[in-house]
């Protein structure tokens, strides 16, 4: 075997040599990073702007906090490197970590629910900057038995903060929007915490934590980490009190139940035309690499969404997704105002006046109709 | 002798010689005639799901007997949310259980050893040898949440089940004219009466215990989402359990699943925890107002009777929860 497969290395080569580099035959199949360029990019630069974005060169021994420099000219380097977990075919018997902890750069870290303590799998960001930290969302379980949130955000922060020698980070914890029960149930748990604020929950109370009272949903307010400014922008449509963070450090658009890979339930359907189209004139007027949703309902397949309340969803879209879907998004919402109905797109479903199960025989044209494997 | 008469013949009454199994029991023989319907008791309120599904703590199947020869079993919500309930009907010759829940592997789901143990049980109270005791596997319609675990018998000694077609599910029976044809089965003293109730789906069955008179509807009627697949042949399985219901004393009406609050909410589908949950079981009259609400449905919707949803031909379009957020 080992012999064979010399002998066809050797041929490849000889008959390559003229370095042809076909990225889709390289790496290790079994490794989901960097799928594009699995062993890097050979035409791509060594040396390229957002090296100087990283803090690896932080000094052996500390003597003073680090101040990281957050402007970057494109989007902050950054890699969701593993694979989310998906629950398991029988929900009692799952044994994964309660919440994934994903690092996507030194200074922003993604956590999900499991699956199987809820079903929703809410997606936590956690973002750092030089003067605070700022959680966005707190998950769907308020019980800390079951989703340690508020442990494992300690730790986080511990650990951060070790590495930057700071002796406080005060935390804020905002919502995208603080009426959903999938990802407002962990904020009891931050509940006396030391150096920490919670965005309100009542409607009126959060316009007026942002300063948005007068200016609500056109204006904008903003939430200060020290040298990494998250913008707040307001997008009512899936929720009434719906809201979502630019930060222009990753470029991320982070907007929960607005535009996620999912079942989107539209609230209202003229809000969330008027948001979509917000986010969109945003995208043309700011860098956005990805859309970062709350959630993962969509299959890996185009189209196909996950039941609600499936424990195991072994088949997931990923979550990021690309900024031009915001297009997609705008289009098919104006289908949908003022209509009962399900619209199905590869990316996402909109709900609009309908029951959160509602499904359509109607699928995009021109869209591989793939049935993914069913589990047991 | 055909394939279908060898698979009926032990089991329909008057078919069956009266001696056969007499050399077989150790202690005397039960008494399922006199003294009926034969007491019994369900649980205040089923294992019903967990707020973590990760941190169920419940054992994966619940046994809850009935009486001292009735057992019922339900799929821990935590294993599957369909949350099955499956009958165990212990007779002087013969066991029949109803359903075998909607989990295949041992290795996630073990029922046949809590069946065993069930079969144990009994035997040992009554002074007989669970060896000797054969168990009968038949559900009561051919979806996977009722069936699933049915391999995990597959090399059990003295056990025979219904095959996987309609075929073979009306021929184990030894019906010739389904649906009508109402057969007995006898379990040794003790009867059980079998009949078609399709709508559900076409190939379902309706049993009854002429032991405790319960009347076990399957997926047809429970309290629940009835979905409905085919209206005329649901109203007509509907006809057949009134007329049944009319000339035979019924205790209680179960199905497989409970999917609505004691306040009539209903639980979504595929939903993990339902905390106040209604009774899986059913009276007479609530079936009988179930058929009066039907005998009005002209058109394809969701009508709710007071205690079971008639979803009719609304299966896999909608539920019935709205979105909770909507404002205007």
């Amino acid at each position: 075997m080992l012999f064979v497969e010399a002998v066809f290395v050797k041929r490849c080569i000889d008959s390559l040599m003229p370095q042809n580099y076909n990225p889709s035959l390289s790496g290790n199949p079994q490794s989901a990073t960097s799928q594009q360029y699995p062993n890097g990019n050979p035409e791509a630069a060594y040396n390229r702007p957002g090296s100087k974005n990283t803090d690896s060169c932080v000094p052996l021994h500390l003597t003073e906090e680090v101040v990281h420099n957050y402007n970057c000219d494109e989007p902050a380097p950054g890699n969701i490197a593993f694979r989310w977990l998906y629950g398991s075919n029988i929900a009692a018997l799952n044994r994964d970590p309660r919440i994934q902890v994903v690092q996507y750069n030194e200074d922003t870290f993604i956590l999900r629910q499991n699956v199987c303590v809820h079903w929703e799998a809410p997606f936590t960001y956690l973002l750092f900057g030089n003067q605070g930290a700022l959680l966005i969302d707190t998950g769907a379980t308020a019980e800390a038995n079951y989703y340690p949130l508020r442990t494992t955000v300690d730790a986080l922060v511990t650990r951060w903060s070790q590495m930057r020698l700071k002796k406080k980070v005060p935390l804020t914890v905002a919502f995208t929007s603080a009426e959903d029960i999938a990802q407002n149930q962990g904020q009891a748990q931050f509940a006396g915490r030391p150096g920490t604020m919670v965005a309100p929950s009542r409607f009126a109370d959060i316009k007026q934590f942002y300063k948005l009272d007068a200016s609500w949903p056109s204006g904008a307010a903003r939430i200060e980490l020290g040298g990494r400014t998250i913008e707040v922008i307001p997008t009512p449509g899936a929720h009434k009190d719906g809201l979502t963070f630019y930060d222009p450090y990753n470029d991320f658009l982070h907007t929960g139940d607005l535009i996620f890979p999912g079942k989107i339930n539209i609230s209202n359907d003229k809000d969330y035309t008027v948001s979509l189209q917000r986010l969109k004139q945003w995208k043309d007027t700011h860098p956005v690499k990805w859309i970062m949703g709350g959630h993962i309902e969509m299959q890996f397949v185009p189209g196909k969404a996950y039941p609600r309340f499936a424990t195991y969803k072994p088949y997931e879209r990923l979550l990021q997704m690309e900024p031009n879907l915001l297009d997609d998004a705008l289009l098919s919402a104006k289908k949908v105002v003022g209509k009962e109905m399900a619209l199905v797109r590869p990316d996402f479903i909109l709900l609009n006046r309908v029951s959160p199960d509602q499904k359509t025989p109607v699928f995009p044209a021109g869209v591989p109709n793939i049935n993914a494997p069913r589990p047991f | 002798m055909n394939r279908r008469t060898f698979i009926a013949a032990p089991l329909i009454t008057g078919m069956l010689p009266a001696v056969q199994a007499q050399s077989r029991r150790a202690a005397g023989p039960i008494d399922f005639i006199s003294n009926v319907p034969a007491p019994g008791a369900f649980p205040a309120k089923w294992i019903c799901g967990s707020p973590s599904c990760m941190d169920n703590q419940d054992p994966p199947v619940q046994v809850h007997w009935y009486n001292e020869h009735t057992a019922f079993l339900r799929q821990n919500k935590a294993y599957s949310y369909e949350a099955p309930f499956l009958h165990l009907y212990f007779g002087n010759e013969r066991i029949l259980m109803l359903d075998q829940g909607f989990t295949q592997l041992h290795t996630d789901w073990e029922l046949r050893g809590v069946v065993d143990d069930c079969i144990e049980k009994w035997c040992a109270r009554n002074d007989r040898r669970s060896e000797e005791m054969p168990l009968l596997l038949a559900f009561s319609h051919l979806h996977a949440d009722h069936f699933a675990a049915i391999n995990q018998f597959a090399d059990r000694p003295n056990t025979r089940y219904m095959g996987l077609t309609h075929e073979e599910m009306v021929g184990f029976w030894g019906m010739t004219k389904y649906p009508e044809e109402r057969v007995t089965l006898d379990l040794g003293g003790r009867n059980i009466l079998i009949w078609g109730s399709p709508g559900h789906v076409i190939s379902e069955f309706a049993y009854y215990d002429t032991y405790t008179q319960i009347l076990y509807t399957g997926d047809m009627f429970y309290r629940g989402r009835c979905y409905i697949s085919f209206w005329n042949q649901w109203f007509d399985s509907m006809k057949r359990l009134i007329a049944f219901v009319d000339t035979h004393p019924v205790t209680h009406v179960i199905g497989c699943h409970v999917e609505i609050s004691r306040t009539g909410e209903d639980y979504p589908y595929g939903i993990t925890y339902q905390p106040d949950e209604a009774p899986v079981q059913l009276t007479v009259a609530e079936l009988r107002k179930a058929y009066e609400v039907a005998k009005t449905i002209t058109k394809p919707g969701i009508y709710f009777t007071g205690s079971v949803f008639l979803c009719n031909q609304t299966r896999g379009t909608t539920t019935i929860d709205k979105n909770p957020y909507a404002y205007s």
